[in-house]
């Protein structure tokens, strides 16, 4: 988003409700407990092969959580 | 691929590696279930036994009676919240002596001032990166033992 004008990102901001990006991070930490709990369940089970897939899900969600608090901290 | 449940997995780690009286016991006081799940199961692998309170009323009692290590506060909890619930423990002789680490969803600095004028030790936010709270408990209570770290424990 920081490539948008300033008072676009301001708009965008007052326009999302007020505790939208609080909430958006509950859901946002159970995909990233669980890709992160899954990674460790496969390199103790040995099934190392599906390990890229699931660090695929981790990085997009830790990717999503940088965003949020570079661009949209939450008032 | 076969996930065992949460109690045969505790019950693994107790009888493959561990005196009960060697774990170090953790109060988590979460009102989320999967957070709960999760966290907990996390904690477990790497060797710490893992109490659960929902609420902060519960989460009060608990430490009370069980004399955790350590807490690890949600602060957004029903019946009373994490901020009610660390300035009821850290003003009581038999719980003021717990470090008690916040956990919010809120990354701003009030959020870290107001935890920790509640008495809380230290704080972190959520979603948790695990290795960076781990290092915190261990700056608070000592680490487990390396044996029990995961490899690749990358953020």
């Amino acid at each position: 988003m920081s490539e948008l004008p300033k008072p676009i990102e301001e708009r965008i901001q007052h326009m999302l409700p007020r505790n939208l990006l609080h909430d958006l991070r509950t859901p946002l930490g159970h995909i990233l407990g669980y890709a992160e709990l899954l990674i460790e369940e496969m390199q103790a089970s040995g099934h190392e092969e599906f390990i890229p897939h699931v660090e695929k899900i981790r990085k997009a969600g830790r990717k999503l959580v940088e965003m949020m608090t570079d661009n949209f901290q939450s008032k | 691929m076969r996930f065992g449940t949460r109690s045969e997995t505790v019950e693994r780690l107790h009888c493959q590696r561990y005196l009960p009286d060697d774990m170090k016991k953790i109060l988590l006081v979460e009102d989320n279930e999967m957070n709960r799940d999760m966290l907990s199961r996390r904690l477990q692998k790497r060797g710490y036994e893992v109490l659960i309170a929902v609420d902060g009323q519960q989460g009060v009692e608990m430490a009370q009676s069980q004399s955790p290590d350590l807490i690890l506060m949600d602060m957004s909890l029903p019946v009373m919240d994490g901020w009610e619930a660390t300035r009821a423990l850290k003003s009581a002789t038999t719980t003021k002596h717990i470090p008690v680490i916040a956990l919010t969803a809120h990354a701003m600095s009030t959020d870290r001032d107001k935890a920790i004028e509640a008495g809380c030790n230290d704080y972190d936010t959520k979603p948790i990166e695990l290795p960076r709270l781990l290092e915190k408990m261990e700056m608070l209570i000592g680490p487990i033992g390396n044996d029990f770290r995961t490899e690749n424990e990358s953020s």
